[in-house]
Protein backbone atom coordinates (compact mmCIF):
# COMPACT_ATOMS: atom_id res chain seq x y z
CA UNK A 1 0.00 0.00 0.00
CA UNK A 2 1.22 3.38 -0.91
CA UNK A 3 0.63 5.99 1.74
CA UNK A 4 1.75 9.53 1.30
CA UNK A 5 4.42 10.47 3.75
CA UNK A 6 3.29 13.13 6.14
CA UNK A 7 5.32 16.19 5.42
CA UNK A 8 6.78 17.85 8.43
CA UNK A 9 6.69 21.56 8.33
CA UNK A 10 9.99 23.03 7.42
CA UNK A 11 10.29 26.42 8.98
CA UNK A 12 12.69 27.78 6.40
CA UNK A 13 10.36 26.78 3.57
CA UNK A 14 7.30 28.27 5.22
CA UNK A 15 8.95 31.57 5.98
CA UNK A 16 10.26 31.93 2.44
CA UNK A 17 7.15 30.88 0.59
CA UNK A 18 4.39 31.99 2.89
CA UNK A 19 3.07 35.48 2.38
CA UNK A 20 1.80 35.67 5.91
CA UNK A 21 3.45 37.76 8.59
CA UNK A 22 4.06 34.91 11.03
CA UNK A 23 3.72 31.17 10.40
CA UNK A 24 1.69 30.42 13.50
CA UNK A 25 -0.76 33.17 12.73
CA UNK A 26 -1.14 32.23 9.08
CA UNK A 27 -1.56 28.54 9.80
CA UNK A 28 -4.34 29.24 12.24
CA UNK A 29 -6.10 31.37 9.66
CA UNK A 30 -5.39 29.14 6.72
CA UNK A 31 -6.22 25.73 8.08
CA UNK A 32 -10.03 26.03 8.47
CA UNK A 33 -10.37 27.42 4.95
CA UNK A 34 -8.08 24.73 3.53
CA UNK A 35 -9.97 22.01 5.39
CA UNK A 36 -13.30 23.25 4.09
CA UNK A 37 -11.95 23.33 0.57
CA UNK A 38 -10.47 19.84 0.70
CA UNK A 39 -13.68 18.36 2.11
CA UNK A 40 -15.55 20.06 -0.66
CA UNK A 41 -13.25 18.90 -3.47
CA UNK A 42 -13.09 15.32 -2.24
CA UNK A 43 -16.84 15.04 -1.81
CA UNK A 44 -17.03 16.13 -5.43
CA UNK A 45 -14.44 13.52 -6.43
CA UNK A 46 -16.54 10.83 -4.73
CA UNK A 47 -19.68 11.92 -6.54
CA UNK A 48 -17.83 12.07 -9.87
CA UNK A 49 -16.85 8.48 -9.31
CA UNK A 50 -20.51 7.53 -8.84
CA UNK A 51 -21.41 9.45 -12.00
CA UNK A 52 -18.75 7.55 -13.89
CA UNK A 53 -20.21 4.23 -12.71
CA UNK A 54 -23.70 5.16 -13.78
CA UNK A 55 -22.69 6.61 -17.17
CA UNK A 56 -20.42 3.68 -17.90
CA UNK A 57 -23.14 1.20 -17.10
CA UNK A 58 -25.83 2.94 -19.16
CA UNK A 59 -23.34 3.23 -22.01
CA UNK A 60 -22.85 -0.52 -21.81
CA UNK A 61 -26.59 -1.09 -22.03
CA UNK A 62 -26.77 1.11 -25.14
CA UNK A 63 -23.73 -0.62 -26.61
CA UNK A 64 -25.32 -4.03 -26.10
CA UNK A 65 -28.57 -2.93 -27.75
CA UNK A 66 -26.63 -1.40 -30.60
CA UNK A 67 -24.71 -4.63 -31.14
CA UNK A 68 -27.92 -6.67 -31.05
CA UNK A 69 -29.61 -4.44 -33.61
CA UNK A 70 -26.54 -4.66 -35.84
CA UNK A 71 -26.28 -8.45 -35.58
CA UNK A 72 -29.99 -8.90 -36.32
CA UNK A 73 -29.51 -6.90 -39.51
CA UNK A 74 -26.49 -8.92 -40.40
CA UNK A 75 -28.33 -12.20 -40.01
CA UNK A 76 -31.55 -10.95 -41.59
CA UNK A 77 -30.96 -12.63 -44.98
CA UNK A 78 -30.58 -16.01 -43.23
CA UNK A 79 -33.44 -15.56 -40.80
CA UNK A 80 -36.29 -18.04 -40.95
CA UNK A 81 -39.41 -15.92 -41.28
CA UNK A 82 -42.04 -18.65 -41.51
CA UNK A 83 -45.43 -17.37 -42.56
CA UNK A 84 -44.10 -13.83 -42.89
CA UNK A 85 -41.78 -14.67 -45.76
CA UNK A 86 -44.43 -13.93 -48.41
CA UNK A 87 -44.97 -10.36 -47.29
CA UNK A 88 -43.47 -7.99 -49.84
CA UNK A 89 -40.15 -6.43 -48.90
CA UNK A 90 -40.40 -7.83 -45.40
CA UNK A 91 -36.65 -8.29 -44.99
CA UNK A 92 -35.90 -4.87 -46.36
CA UNK A 93 -38.41 -3.20 -44.06
CA UNK A 94 -37.21 -5.11 -41.03
CA UNK A 95 -33.61 -4.24 -41.81
CA UNK A 96 -34.44 -0.58 -42.15
CA UNK A 97 -36.19 -0.60 -38.82
CA UNK A 98 -33.23 -2.32 -37.18
CA UNK A 99 -30.91 0.19 -38.77
CA UNK A 100 -32.93 3.04 -37.25
CA UNK A 101 -32.75 1.32 -33.87
CA UNK A 102 -29.02 0.90 -34.22
CA UNK A 103 -28.68 4.61 -34.95
CA UNK A 104 -30.73 5.60 -31.95
CA UNK A 105 -28.74 3.35 -29.61
CA UNK A 106 -25.62 4.82 -31.15
CA UNK A 107 -26.60 8.35 -30.30
CA UNK A 108 -27.44 7.30 -26.73
CA UNK A 109 -24.07 5.59 -26.48
CA UNK A 110 -22.40 8.76 -27.68
CA UNK A 111 -24.13 10.91 -25.10
CA UNK A 112 -23.14 8.50 -22.33
CA UNK A 113 -19.57 8.72 -23.58
CA UNK A 114 -19.83 12.49 -23.48
CA UNK A 115 -20.97 12.29 -19.85
CA UNK A 116 -17.90 10.23 -19.07
CA UNK A 117 -15.64 12.81 -20.68
CA UNK A 118 -17.30 15.48 -18.53
CA UNK A 119 -16.76 13.36 -15.41
CA UNK A 120 -13.03 13.10 -16.07
CA UNK A 121 -12.84 16.83 -16.84
CA UNK A 122 -14.53 17.57 -13.53
CA UNK A 123 -12.13 15.28 -11.72
CA UNK A 124 -9.18 17.07 -13.30
CA UNK A 125 -10.60 20.43 -12.29
CA UNK A 126 -11.25 19.31 -8.74
CA UNK A 127 -7.70 18.01 -8.45
CA UNK A 128 -6.41 21.39 -9.56
CA UNK A 129 -8.48 23.18 -6.92
CA UNK A 130 -7.08 21.51 -3.84
CA UNK A 131 -4.85 24.43 -2.84
CA UNK A 132 -6.05 27.34 -0.81
CA UNK A 133 -4.57 30.81 -1.47
CA UNK A 134 -4.75 34.03 0.47
CA UNK A 135 -6.99 36.48 -1.31
CA UNK A 136 -5.70 39.98 -1.91
CA UNK A 137 -2.37 39.46 -0.17
CA UNK A 138 -1.79 40.23 3.48
CA UNK A 139 -2.46 43.90 3.12
CA UNK A 140 -6.22 43.73 3.48
CA UNK A 141 -7.54 43.69 7.02
CA UNK A 142 -10.04 40.89 6.37
CA UNK A 143 -8.32 37.54 5.77
CA UNK A 144 -9.97 35.65 2.93
CA UNK A 145 -8.97 32.64 0.92
CA UNK A 146 -9.64 31.51 -2.60
CA UNK A 147 -8.75 28.65 -4.90
CA UNK A 148 -6.80 30.84 -7.30
CA UNK A 149 -3.43 32.31 -6.60
CA UNK A 150 -3.06 36.07 -6.37
CA UNK A 151 0.53 36.04 -5.31
CA UNK A 152 3.36 34.13 -7.00
CA UNK A 153 4.95 33.48 -3.61
CA UNK A 154 1.82 31.89 -2.26
CA UNK A 155 1.92 28.14 -3.02
CA UNK A 156 -1.49 27.60 -1.47
CA UNK A 157 -0.30 24.80 0.77
CA UNK A 158 0.87 26.94 3.69
CA UNK A 159 4.41 25.70 3.27
CA UNK A 160 3.43 22.03 3.19
CA UNK A 161 1.93 21.78 6.67
CA UNK A 162 -0.50 19.00 7.50
CA UNK A 163 -4.04 20.16 6.75
CA UNK A 164 -5.86 17.74 9.01
CA UNK A 165 -3.90 15.13 10.92
CA UNK A 166 -1.00 14.08 8.76
CA UNK A 167 -1.16 15.02 5.12
CA UNK A 168 -0.08 18.12 3.29
CA UNK A 169 -1.95 19.48 0.29
CA UNK A 170 0.46 17.77 -2.07
CA UNK A 171 -0.31 14.37 -0.54
CA UNK A 172 -3.96 14.92 -1.37
CA UNK A 173 -3.01 16.02 -4.86
CA UNK A 174 -0.89 12.94 -5.40
CA UNK A 175 -3.77 10.61 -4.55
CA UNK A 176 -6.13 12.59 -6.78
CA UNK A 177 -3.60 12.28 -9.58
CA UNK A 178 -3.40 8.52 -9.08
CA UNK A 179 -7.18 8.23 -9.33
CA UNK A 180 -7.43 10.45 -12.37
CA UNK A 181 -4.75 8.50 -14.16
CA UNK A 182 -6.89 5.36 -14.00
CA UNK A 183 -10.00 7.12 -15.27
CA UNK A 184 -8.09 8.86 -18.05
CA UNK A 185 -6.64 5.61 -19.38
CA UNK A 186 -10.06 4.02 -19.23
CA UNK A 187 -11.69 6.94 -21.00
CA UNK A 188 -9.18 6.65 -23.79
CA UNK A 189 -9.88 2.92 -24.17
CA UNK A 190 -13.61 3.57 -24.13
CA UNK A 191 -13.21 6.18 -26.84
CA UNK A 192 -11.75 3.50 -29.08
CA UNK A 193 -14.66 1.18 -28.29
CA UNK A 194 -17.21 3.92 -28.95
CA UNK A 195 -15.68 4.78 -32.30
CA UNK A 196 -15.57 1.09 -33.27
CA UNK A 197 -19.18 0.53 -32.25
CA UNK A 198 -20.43 3.64 -34.01
CA UNK A 199 -18.66 2.51 -37.18
CA UNK A 200 -20.57 -0.77 -37.35
CA UNK A 201 -22.48 -0.97 -40.55
CA UNK A 202 -24.05 -3.70 -42.62
CA UNK A 203 -23.79 -1.72 -45.80
CA UNK A 204 -20.71 0.12 -46.86
CA UNK A 205 -22.74 3.04 -48.12
CA UNK A 206 -24.57 3.57 -44.85
CA UNK A 207 -23.34 4.74 -41.50
CA UNK A 208 -20.48 6.98 -40.61
CA UNK A 209 -16.91 5.92 -40.55
CA UNK A 210 -15.43 7.21 -37.34
CA UNK A 211 -11.78 7.94 -37.55
CA UNK A 212 -9.55 8.25 -34.48
CA UNK A 213 -8.42 11.71 -35.46
CA UNK A 214 -11.97 13.04 -35.91
CA UNK A 215 -14.10 14.43 -33.12
CA UNK A 216 -16.87 12.08 -31.96
CA UNK A 217 -18.95 15.10 -30.97
CA UNK A 218 -18.41 18.81 -31.55
CA UNK A 219 -16.00 20.22 -28.99
CA UNK A 220 -14.66 16.83 -27.94
CA UNK A 221 -11.03 17.76 -28.51
CA UNK A 222 -11.35 20.81 -26.29
CA UNK A 223 -12.65 18.55 -23.53
CA UNK A 224 -9.90 16.01 -24.11
CA UNK A 225 -7.29 18.76 -23.89
CA UNK A 226 -8.54 19.60 -20.40
CA UNK A 227 -8.00 15.95 -19.49
CA UNK A 228 -4.57 16.00 -21.10
CA UNK A 229 -5.77 13.32 -23.51
CA UNK A 230 -5.08 15.24 -26.69
CA UNK A 231 -1.64 15.26 -28.21
CA UNK A 232 -0.46 18.60 -29.53
CA UNK A 233 2.29 16.82 -31.43
CA UNK A 234 0.25 14.38 -33.48
CA UNK A 235 -2.89 16.54 -33.43
CA UNK A 236 -5.14 13.70 -32.42
CA UNK A 237 -6.35 12.17 -29.18
CA UNK A 238 -3.76 10.24 -27.18
CA UNK A 239 -3.80 6.61 -28.26
CA UNK A 240 -5.27 4.15 -25.75
CA UNK A 241 -2.82 2.12 -23.72
CA UNK A 242 -2.72 0.26 -20.45
CA UNK A 243 -0.90 1.51 -17.39
CA UNK A 244 2.81 0.84 -17.97
CA UNK A 245 1.85 -0.45 -21.37
CA UNK A 246 2.25 1.04 -24.78
CA UNK A 247 0.18 1.45 -27.85
CA UNK A 248 1.51 -0.04 -31.05
CA UNK A 249 -0.16 2.63 -33.13
CA UNK A 250 -1.15 0.55 -36.10
CA UNK A 251 -3.62 2.07 -38.47
CA UNK A 252 -7.00 2.12 -36.81
CA UNK A 253 -8.70 1.13 -39.98
CA UNK A 254 -11.23 -0.92 -38.05
CA UNK A 255 -13.26 -3.82 -39.26
CA UNK A 256 -16.65 -2.46 -40.21
CA UNK A 257 -18.38 -5.81 -40.20
CA UNK A 258 -16.98 -7.76 -37.27
CA UNK A 259 -18.65 -10.98 -36.15
CA UNK A 260 -20.39 -11.55 -32.87
CA UNK A 261 -17.25 -12.86 -31.17
CA UNK A 262 -15.36 -9.62 -31.71
CA UNK A 263 -18.38 -7.65 -30.56
CA UNK A 264 -18.64 -9.78 -27.46
CA UNK A 265 -15.00 -9.00 -26.70
CA UNK A 266 -15.76 -5.29 -27.16
CA UNK A 267 -18.67 -5.41 -24.74
CA UNK A 268 -16.67 -7.46 -22.25
CA UNK A 269 -13.80 -5.01 -22.49
CA UNK A 270 -16.23 -2.19 -21.82
CA UNK A 271 -17.49 -4.03 -18.76
CA UNK A 272 -14.10 -5.05 -17.43
CA UNK A 273 -12.74 -1.48 -16.97
CA UNK A 274 -9.23 -2.90 -17.06
CA UNK A 275 -7.59 0.41 -16.20
CA UNK A 276 -9.57 0.99 -13.04
CA UNK A 277 -8.34 -0.93 -10.02
CA UNK A 278 -11.55 -0.89 -7.98
CA UNK A 279 -9.82 -2.02 -4.80
CA UNK A 280 -7.25 0.74 -5.01
CA UNK A 281 -9.97 3.32 -5.75
CA UNK A 282 -11.94 2.17 -2.71
CA UNK A 283 -8.79 2.26 -0.64
CA UNK A 284 -7.95 5.81 -1.71
CA UNK A 285 -11.41 7.10 -0.89
CA UNK A 286 -11.36 5.26 2.44
CA UNK A 287 -7.98 6.75 3.38
CA UNK A 288 -8.98 10.24 2.36
CA UNK A 289 -12.34 9.91 4.10
CA UNK A 290 -10.60 8.98 7.30
CA UNK A 291 -8.12 11.83 7.03
CA UNK A 292 -10.74 14.51 6.35
CA UNK A 293 -13.32 12.96 8.69
CA UNK A 294 -15.98 12.66 6.00
CA UNK A 295 -17.11 9.24 4.84
CA UNK A 296 -16.69 9.18 1.05
CA UNK A 297 -18.05 5.81 0.04
CA UNK B 1 -53.46 -33.33 23.48
CA UNK B 2 -54.74 -30.12 21.98
CA UNK B 3 -51.98 -28.09 23.56
CA UNK B 4 -49.51 -30.52 22.05
CA UNK B 5 -50.97 -29.92 18.61
CA UNK B 6 -50.70 -26.17 19.18
CA UNK B 7 -47.02 -26.56 20.00
CA UNK B 8 -46.49 -28.49 16.80
CA UNK B 9 -48.31 -25.88 14.79
CA UNK B 10 -45.92 -23.30 16.22
CA UNK B 11 -43.05 -25.39 14.91
CA UNK B 12 -44.59 -25.56 11.48
CA UNK B 13 -44.95 -21.78 11.43
CA UNK B 14 -41.28 -21.53 12.24
CA UNK B 15 -40.54 -24.04 9.46
CA UNK B 16 -42.53 -21.94 7.01
CA UNK B 17 -40.43 -18.88 7.90
CA UNK B 18 -37.28 -20.88 7.34
CA UNK B 19 -38.56 -22.03 3.98
CA UNK B 20 -39.32 -18.50 2.88
CA UNK B 21 -35.73 -17.63 3.80
CA UNK B 22 -34.73 -20.57 1.61
CA UNK B 23 -36.62 -19.04 -1.33
CA UNK B 24 -34.80 -15.72 -0.96
CA UNK B 25 -31.46 -17.50 -0.82
CA UNK B 26 -32.47 -19.54 -3.86
CA UNK B 27 -33.11 -16.45 -6.00
CA UNK B 28 -29.77 -15.00 -4.89
CA UNK B 29 -28.01 -18.22 -5.85
CA UNK B 30 -29.68 -18.26 -9.28
CA UNK B 31 -28.61 -14.74 -10.10
CA UNK B 32 -25.05 -15.45 -8.92
CA UNK B 33 -25.04 -18.56 -11.04
CA UNK B 34 -26.20 -16.64 -14.11
CA UNK B 35 -23.46 -14.06 -13.66
CA UNK B 36 -20.82 -16.73 -13.18
CA UNK B 37 -21.93 -18.78 -16.16
CA UNK B 38 -22.03 -15.80 -18.50
CA UNK B 39 -18.40 -15.13 -17.64
CA UNK B 40 -17.45 -18.79 -18.01
CA UNK B 41 -19.26 -18.99 -21.34
CA UNK B 42 -17.16 -16.21 -22.83
CA UNK B 43 -13.77 -17.19 -21.42
CA UNK B 44 -12.83 -18.99 -24.61
CA UNK B 45 -13.71 -16.03 -26.81
CA UNK B 46 -11.84 -13.51 -24.72
CA UNK B 47 -8.70 -15.62 -24.67
CA UNK B 48 -8.40 -15.49 -28.42
CA UNK B 49 -6.37 -12.45 -29.55
CA UNK B 50 -7.97 -12.64 -32.97
CA UNK B 51 -11.26 -11.49 -31.44
CA UNK B 52 -9.74 -8.27 -30.18
CA UNK B 53 -9.56 -6.75 -33.67
CA UNK B 54 -8.74 -3.04 -33.26
CA UNK B 55 -8.12 -3.44 -29.56
CA UNK B 56 -4.95 -5.34 -30.41
CA UNK B 57 -3.22 -2.00 -30.81
CA UNK B 58 -3.27 -1.81 -27.01
CA UNK B 59 -0.43 -3.95 -25.77
CA UNK B 60 -1.48 -6.57 -23.22
CA UNK B 61 -5.19 -5.91 -23.53
CA UNK B 62 -6.27 -9.54 -23.75
CA UNK B 63 -4.30 -10.46 -20.64
CA UNK B 64 -5.81 -7.53 -18.75
CA UNK B 65 -9.40 -8.32 -19.80
CA UNK B 66 -8.94 -11.99 -18.98
CA UNK B 67 -7.47 -11.13 -15.59
CA UNK B 68 -10.38 -8.83 -14.73
CA UNK B 69 -12.92 -11.45 -15.76
CA UNK B 70 -11.21 -14.13 -13.71
CA UNK B 71 -11.19 -11.78 -10.72
CA UNK B 72 -14.92 -11.18 -11.11
CA UNK B 73 -15.55 -14.89 -11.49
CA UNK B 74 -13.54 -15.57 -8.35
CA UNK B 75 -15.59 -13.01 -6.43
CA UNK B 76 -18.86 -14.53 -7.62
CA UNK B 77 -17.75 -18.06 -6.75
CA UNK B 78 -16.79 -16.85 -3.29
CA UNK B 79 -20.18 -15.26 -2.73
CA UNK B 80 -21.85 -18.44 -3.95
CA UNK B 81 -20.00 -20.29 -1.24
CA UNK B 82 -21.40 -17.80 1.28
CA UNK B 83 -24.86 -18.39 -0.15
CA UNK B 84 -24.39 -22.11 0.42
CA UNK B 85 -23.63 -21.35 4.07
CA UNK B 86 -26.99 -19.61 4.31
CA UNK B 87 -28.74 -22.66 2.88
CA UNK B 88 -26.95 -24.77 5.47
CA UNK B 89 -28.25 -22.56 8.26
CA UNK B 90 -31.83 -23.16 7.07
CA UNK B 91 -31.22 -26.92 6.93
CA UNK B 92 -29.85 -26.83 10.48
CA UNK B 93 -32.92 -24.95 11.73
CA UNK B 94 -35.19 -27.50 10.09
CA UNK B 95 -33.14 -30.27 11.63
CA UNK B 96 -33.58 -28.77 15.06
CA UNK B 97 -37.33 -28.41 14.50
CA UNK B 98 -37.77 -32.06 13.61
CA UNK B 99 -35.55 -33.13 16.53
CA UNK B 100 -37.55 -31.00 18.96
CA UNK B 101 -40.72 -32.41 17.40
CA UNK B 102 -39.65 -35.94 18.23
CA UNK B 103 -38.59 -34.94 21.76
CA UNK B 104 -41.95 -33.34 22.42
CA UNK B 105 -43.78 -36.69 22.50
CA UNK B 106 -40.97 -38.55 24.22
CA UNK B 107 -40.76 -35.94 26.94
CA UNK B 108 -44.45 -35.94 27.84
CA UNK B 109 -45.29 -37.49 31.23
CA UNK B 110 -46.97 -40.62 29.95
CA UNK B 111 -45.25 -42.33 27.05
CA UNK B 112 -47.54 -42.23 24.05
CA UNK B 113 -48.39 -45.45 22.35
CA UNK B 114 -48.89 -45.86 18.66
CA UNK B 115 -52.64 -45.52 18.97
CA UNK B 116 -52.40 -42.18 20.74
CA UNK B 117 -50.05 -40.87 18.08
CA UNK B 118 -52.59 -41.78 15.41
CA UNK B 119 -55.52 -40.36 17.38
CA UNK B 120 -57.38 -37.70 15.47
CA UNK B 121 -59.67 -35.01 16.88
CA UNK B 122 -61.91 -33.45 14.23
CA UNK B 123 -59.91 -31.85 11.39
CA UNK B 124 -56.85 -31.47 13.59
CA UNK B 125 -53.74 -33.37 12.53
CA UNK B 126 -52.56 -36.41 14.44
CA UNK B 127 -49.33 -36.18 16.39
CA UNK B 128 -47.82 -38.65 13.94
CA UNK B 129 -48.74 -36.29 11.08
CA UNK B 130 -46.86 -33.50 12.81
CA UNK B 131 -43.75 -35.50 13.59
CA UNK B 132 -43.53 -37.03 10.14
CA UNK B 133 -44.19 -33.67 8.48
CA UNK B 134 -41.27 -32.00 10.21
CA UNK B 135 -39.01 -34.94 9.37
CA UNK B 136 -40.04 -34.78 5.73
CA UNK B 137 -39.38 -31.03 5.44
CA UNK B 138 -35.93 -31.48 6.90
CA UNK B 139 -35.08 -34.46 4.66
CA UNK B 140 -36.10 -32.65 1.49
CA UNK B 141 -34.08 -29.57 2.24
CA UNK B 142 -31.08 -31.54 3.38
CA UNK B 143 -31.06 -33.54 0.13
CA UNK B 144 -31.46 -30.37 -1.90
CA UNK B 145 -28.66 -28.68 -0.01
CA UNK B 146 -26.33 -31.58 -0.79
CA UNK B 147 -27.29 -31.46 -4.45
CA UNK B 148 -26.68 -27.71 -4.66
CA UNK B 149 -23.29 -28.07 -2.97
CA UNK B 150 -22.19 -30.52 -5.61
CA UNK B 151 -23.55 -28.30 -8.41
CA UNK B 152 -21.67 -25.30 -7.09
CA UNK B 153 -18.41 -27.21 -6.96
CA UNK B 154 -19.08 -28.55 -10.44
CA UNK B 155 -19.36 -24.95 -11.61
CA UNK B 156 -15.87 -24.16 -10.33
CA UNK B 157 -14.54 -27.12 -12.29
CA UNK B 158 -16.39 -26.05 -15.41
CA UNK B 159 -14.65 -22.69 -15.23
CA UNK B 160 -11.48 -24.48 -16.30
CA UNK B 161 -12.96 -26.22 -19.33
CA UNK B 162 -16.26 -24.62 -20.24
CA UNK B 163 -19.00 -26.47 -22.05
CA UNK B 164 -22.18 -24.53 -22.63
CA UNK B 165 -24.36 -27.64 -22.58
CA UNK B 166 -23.17 -28.52 -19.09
CA UNK B 167 -23.75 -24.98 -17.90
CA UNK B 168 -27.35 -25.13 -19.09
CA UNK B 169 -27.92 -28.46 -17.36
CA UNK B 170 -26.50 -27.18 -14.07
CA UNK B 171 -28.69 -24.12 -14.29
CA UNK B 172 -31.80 -26.22 -14.90
CA UNK B 173 -31.06 -28.43 -11.89
CA UNK B 174 -30.49 -25.42 -9.67
CA UNK B 175 -33.79 -23.88 -10.72
CA UNK B 176 -35.81 -27.10 -10.51
CA UNK B 177 -34.81 -28.07 -6.96
CA UNK B 178 -35.78 -31.70 -7.65
CA UNK B 179 -35.63 -32.74 -4.00
CA UNK B 180 -38.19 -30.24 -2.82
CA UNK B 181 -41.58 -31.40 -4.02
CA UNK B 182 -43.86 -28.43 -3.67
CA UNK B 183 -46.98 -30.59 -3.88
CA UNK B 184 -45.86 -32.67 -0.92
CA UNK B 185 -44.86 -29.60 1.05
CA UNK B 186 -48.28 -28.08 0.44
CA UNK B 187 -49.94 -31.32 1.50
CA UNK B 188 -48.04 -31.39 4.81
CA UNK B 189 -49.08 -27.84 5.63
CA UNK B 190 -52.67 -28.47 4.56
CA UNK B 191 -52.97 -31.33 7.02
CA UNK B 192 -51.32 -29.47 9.88
CA UNK B 193 -53.37 -26.32 9.39
CA UNK B 194 -56.57 -27.99 8.15
CA UNK B 195 -58.75 -26.08 10.63
CA UNK B 196 -57.52 -22.74 9.27
CA UNK B 197 -58.44 -23.74 5.74
CA UNK B 198 -62.00 -24.76 6.65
Amino acid sequence: METPEPKSQSSSLSSSSSPFPSPSYSERQWRPAAQRNLRNQWSKMASYRQQWLSSSSSARTHATSLVNAYLSQKYMPLMELGALKDMPDIRKKASLKLFKQQESHGSKLLSSYKEMVVVVMNMVNASKSMRCFLKGGNSSSLVQFSSTSGDVNDTGDCGGVAVFGFWSISSFERLAEELIQMFKLELSLKRLLVSELLSLSCEVSRGNQFCWSNELYPGEFGDLKVCNLYSNETFEPVRPRLKDGKSDMPTFQGNRQPGHEILQVYITTWLAEVNIDVHRVDEIFAMIGEEIHVPLS
Amino acid sequence: METMIKKYQQKFKKAREEMSKWDDIQSRLISQFRNASSIIARLEIIQNTKNYASLNSIGGIEVAVMQKQMDSLQTILLSMRKTMEDFRAVVLSLEKLQYDGKQLVKGSSNQMNKKQLQHRIGVKPTLANCIDGLVLLHEMHLAEYLLKSSLVSALSTLALKPNSGDLGALHQLLVDQPNILSEEVKCVFDIVFAEEIC
